[in-house]
C-alpha cells in the first residue's frame, strides 16, 4: 500500500482548510493520502424519542459524500486520495484504522474554533497515547496551518505557532 | 449479535417482564377489590378529592360511636367508591372514618335517625365526601424526584430511560422503605403506580415504531428530498420551501423525530452540494418537524400521550389543528426566507458528476417492492384511525394490526424486528407514568391545576393562552414528553372547571405548547437534539445561538398563530 498519510475528516465547509492542509502536505511529500471519517451515533443515547431509523447506514452515506468532496479537492490538486469511513469512537477508530494499515503520519484538525467538537484534552491524551504506541508522526492543524506536530525520531512534541507553515 | 443488539434484547426482556408484571397484579387487584363479604345493611358512598377526583385505596371503617368496636371496614374504588357491608345496624350512633396517607383523616357521624333508615331500607347513601390534601413527606419526595428526573434528562446526567426508570425506583423504595418509618413517605403501591401506565399509549407507539421502520427502509423521504433538489433548479428559496412541505407532511405521518432521522444527513449532503449552508436547510426543517407534526395524532410523541389520554382521535387532531398549522408553517417559511435571505438567493454552485451520481444513489429507492406494500398498509392504517373511531377502537388497534401485516406481508427477520421496536423508549414511557402518576397522587398537580384555576376563573380564551403559551415557554427548556405527562391531569382539571373547555381545546392548546415551544432551543425537543447529534458528525454543527436566533423568534410567532387559531376554532 502506498498511502502513508491519514488524514481524520469530518466533511463539510469548516472542515475544507485542513483537508487542503492535509493535500498540501501529501503533495509536498509526493505521497498518497487517505481521508478518513468516522461517525459515531452514542448521541442517541440522551433521546427518549423512537429510534426505528438504521441511522448508521444513514451516517455512512452521508460520510461517504463527505469523502468524495475531499477525494475531489485532492484530485484538483492533483493528489491521490482515498477514502475510509468508520463506525465508533474516535480513539479505537484510529488505533484500529493505523494497525491496520502501515501509515507513516496522521493528520487531525485542531479541536479549537467554533466547529470543533472533540475535547482538546481527549484529543492531546488520544494522540500522544496513539503516537507513542505506533511511533508514527502526528501533525494536528488549525485553518489549514500546522498548529503542532508530534515527531516519530525525538518523540518530542513540536509546537508551532499557529498561521505559520511547516 | 452485537452489543446495541444485545442491549436492545435485554430491554426487550425487561419490557415483556414489565408487562406481565403489570397485568398479573391488575387481576389479583381486581379479585381483592370485589372480597366475597357478607352482610344484610349497606352504607356506600364515595371518595372526591379538592378537583373532584375520586380518591382510590382509603380505609373506609365503621366504628360504635365509643369507637371501640369495628363493625366494618373496605377500601375506596378506582370510582372512589366505597361499600360498608354491615351484618347488622349498631345501636346509637355510627362514626365512619377515612384514612388516607395523603389525605387528612375524616369523621363522619352518623346519627339514629339514619341508622333507623339504613335499618328499615338496608341502604344508606352518605353521598360524596371532599377529602382536604395533607402536604406531608411524600408530597415532598415525589416532587423532588420529578424535578431530579427533569434535570438529569434535561442537562443529559442520565439516559432519559435510565433517568426515568430511576425515578420510578426511588418512588417505590421511598413509598416501601420510608413508608414503615412514617406514612407519610407512602406515595403509592407498586400496582396503583402501574396503574398510571397508558397502555393505549405503549401499544401505539409500537405498532407505529414497525410499521415506520419498514416505511424508512424503503427510503421514500430520502428520494423526495433528492427530487425537491432537482426540482429547485439552483433556486434555493424553492428548494427550502420544498424541503419545510416535505418535512411537514413527513411530521404528520411518521413523528418529528423520525422525520429529522431521515431528512437530516440527506439535506446536509444537498446543501454542501449547491453550495449553501446545510443549517439554513436542516434548522428550518426541524421547525417545520415539530410544527407540521402537531396535525395528526401520530405527528408527535406528545399528540400519542395527549389523544390517548384524553380520548381524542386522528379526524379530531386532523380537523381542529391542521389549518392553524398550516398557517403556522406560512409564517414560518416567510421568516426563514428572510432570515437565511443572503443563503437563499445567492447562486447555486455546480456538482461535480462525482457528487451528484453519488447524491442520486444516496436517495435512491432502495426498495419499491415494500414502499408499496408498506404504502398499502400505511393508508389502511390511517383508515382504520379514522373508521375506528366511530365503534370507539383505539388507535393502538390499527397500528398494531397494520405492523403485524407487514410483518407477515413483508417477512422481515426476528432480529431486525427487535431492532424495528425502540424498547428503550418504551420503557421510557412506562417509568415516566410512573414517576409522573407519583407526582398526580400527592396533589402536586391538583395544587398547580387549582392555582391555575384561580387565576382563569371561567375565562376560557386566558385559560387557552395560558396553555398555548405558558406551556410554549417551558417547554423552550424543559423535555416536553414529561411536561406533556404532566400537564394532563392538570388540563383535566381545568376541562372540568372552565365553561366551554369541554370542547377540548385545552388539550389542543397544550398539543400546540408542547410542539411549538421545543422550536425555542435546541435542547427543547427530541428532534433538535437528534439533528443537532447528527450535524455534530460534520463540521457544520449546530449550536445553541445558532439555533435559538432562528428557533426563538419562530416559536413566538407559531404560538401566536397557534393560540389565535384555536380562539377562532373554539
Amino acid at each position: 500500500m502506498n498511502t502513508k498519510i491519514l488524514c481524520l475528516t469530518r466533511g463539510g465547509e469548516g472542515s475544507y482548510p485542513n483537508q487542503d492542509g492535509a493535500i498540501a502536505i501529501a503533495k509536498e511529500r509526493g505521497q498518497d493520502i487517505m481521508f478518513l471519517y468516522i461517525s459515531n451515533i452514542e448521541f442517541l443515547d440522551h433521546t427518549a424519542a423512537p429510534k426505528v431509523i438504521d441511522i448508521e447506514t444513514e451516517l455512512d452515506e452521508l460520510g461517504e459524500f463527505m469523502l468524495i468532496m475531499a477525494q475531489e479537492r485532492a484530485s484538483n490538486a492533483g493528489v491521490t486520495a482515498k477514502t475510509l469511513v468508520r463506525r465508533g469512537f474516535f480513539r479505537e477508530v484510529l488505533s484500529d484504522v493505523i494497525e491496520e494499515n502501515n501509515f507513516e503520519t496522521v493528520i487531525l484538525g485542531s479541536s479549537s474554533g467554533d466547529t470543533g467538537i472533540i475535547d482538546e484534552d481527549l484529543l492531546h491524551e488520544v494522540t500522544c497515547e496513539v503516537h507513542q504506541k505506533y511511533e508514527i508522526e502526528f501533525i494536528i492543524l488549525f485553518e489549514g496551518n500546522i498548529l503542532k506536530t508530534y515527531q516519530v525520531e525525538t518523540g518530542a512534541e513540536l509546537e508551532q505557532e499557529e498561521g505559520k507553515d511547516d | 449479535m452485537n452489543i446495541t443488539g444485545i442491549v436492545r434484547s435485554k430491554l426487550f426482556i425487561i419490557a415483556l417482564l414489565i408487562t406481565l408484571i403489570a397485568v398479573i397484579p391488575g387481576e389479583v387487584l381486581a379479585s381483592s377489590q370485589d372480597p366475597d363479604q357478607e352482610g344484610n345493611f349497606v352504607v356506600i358512598g364515595q371518595l372526591l378529592d379538592e378537583q373532584d377526583q375520586p380518591v382510590e385505596e382509603a380505609v373506609v371503617t365503621a366504628v360504635t360511636q365509643d369507637g371501640e368496636q369495628i363493625v366494618a371496614e373496605t377500601e375506596s374504588l378506582e370510582d372512589g367508591t366505597w361499600r360498608l357491608l354491615l351484618i347488622e345496624v349498631p345501636s346509637g350512633e355510627m362514626q365512619i372514618t377515612i384514612e388516607h396517607p395523603r389525605f387528612n383523616p375524616q369523621i363522619v357521624s352518623l346519627k339514629v335517625e339514619e341508622l333507623n333508615d339504613l335499618d328499615n331500607i338496608g341502604l344508606y347513601r352518605v353521598g360524596e365526601i371532599i377529602l382536604n390534601r395533607d402536604i406531608n413527606a411524600g408530597f415532598w419526595a415525589a416532587t423532588l424526584i420529578f424535578l431530579g428526573v427533569l434535570l438529569l434528562i434535561a442537562f443529559e446526567k442520565l439516559h432519559s430511560t435510565t433517568a426515568a426508570l430511576a425515578g420510578m425506583s426511588v418512588v417505590f423504595i421511598i413509598s416501601y422503605v420510608g413508608g414503615v418509618f412514617d406514612p407519610g413517605f407512602f406515595i403509592f403501591s407498586f400496582e396503583r403506580g402501574l396503574s398510571y401506565i397508558n397502555w393505549e399509549v405503549i401499544f401505539l407507539v409500537m405498532g407505529m415504531m414497525i410499521i415506520v421502520a419498514i416505511i424508512e427502509g424503503t427510503g421514500i423521504f430520502q428520494w423526495m428530498a433528492f427530487q425537491a433538489y432537482r426540482l429547485s433548479r439552483g433556486r434555493n428559496w424553492l428548494l427550502i420551501l420544498i424541503l419545510i412541505a416535505i418535512t411537514a407532511v413527513a411530521s404528520a405521518l411518521l413523528d418529528n423525530f423520525t422525520t429529522m432521522l431521515l431528512m437530516v444527513p440527506i439535506s446536509l449532503q444537498i446543501g454542501l452540494a449547491v453550495g449553501i449552508n446545510p443549517l439554513a436547510l436542516i434548522i428550518p426543517e426541524i421547525l417545520a418537524s415539530n410544527v407540521g407534526g402537531i396535525s395528526t395524532l401520530v405527528g408527535t410523541p406528545t399528540n400519542i400521550i395527549i389523544g390517548a389520554h384524553a380520548k381524542i382521535s386522528f379526524t379530531d387532531f386532523l380537523v381542529n389543528q391542521t389549518p392553524g398549522v398550516i398557517v403556522a408553517l406560512i409564517a414560518l417559511s416567510a421568516y426563514i426566507l428572510f432570515h437565511y435571505r443572503k443563503e437563499f438567493f445567492k447562486e447555486s454552485s455546480a456538482i461535480s458528476p462525482a457528487l451528484y451520481e453519488r447524491l442520486e444513489e444516496n436517495a435512491r429507492l432502495d426498495d419499491p417492492q415494500s414502499l408499496w406494500k408498506s404504502g398499502v398498509v400505511f393508508i389502511l392504517v390511517i383508515f382504520g384511525f379514522i373508521l375506528g373511531e366511530s365503534v370507539h377502537l383505539s388507535p393502538a388497534v390499527p397500528a398494531i394490526i397494520g405492523a403485524t401485516a407487514l410483518l407477515i406481508w413483508l417477512q422481515p427477520d426476528v432480529h431486525k424486528m427487535i431492532i424495528a421496536v425502540d424498547w428503550t423508549t418504551l420503557v421510557f414511557f412506562m417509568a415516566l407514568f410512573v414517576v409522573v402518576g407519583a407526582i398526580q397522587e400527592v396533589g402536586l398537580l391538583g395544587l398547580i391545576a387549582t392555582g391555575m384555576a384561580s387565576v382563569i376563573g371561567d375565562n376560557l380564551p386566558l385559560g387557552v393562552f395560558m396553555v398555548v403559551f405558558g406551556v410554549g415557554t417551558i417547554s423552550v427548556v424543559v423535555a416536553n414528553i414529561p411536561l406533556a405527562a404532566a400537564m394532563l391531569p392538570i388540563v383535566d382539571f381545568l376541562t372540568v372547571l372552565i365553561p366551554g373547555a369541554d370542547s377540548k381545546v385545552l388539550f389542543y392548546a397544550l398539543s400546540m405548547g408542547t410542539a411549538m415551544g421545543g422550536n425555542g432551543t435546541l435542547i427543547g425537543g427530541e428532534a433538535n437534539l437528534v439533528t443537532a447529534g447528527i450535524t455534530n458528525q460534520t463540521s457544520t454543527p449546530i449550536t445553541f445561538k445558532e439555533f435559538l436566533k432562528v428557533g426563538l423568534p419562530v416559536t413566538y410567532i407559531t404560538l401566536t398563530i397557534g393560540f389565535l387559531w384555536l380562539l377562532i376554532k373554539f
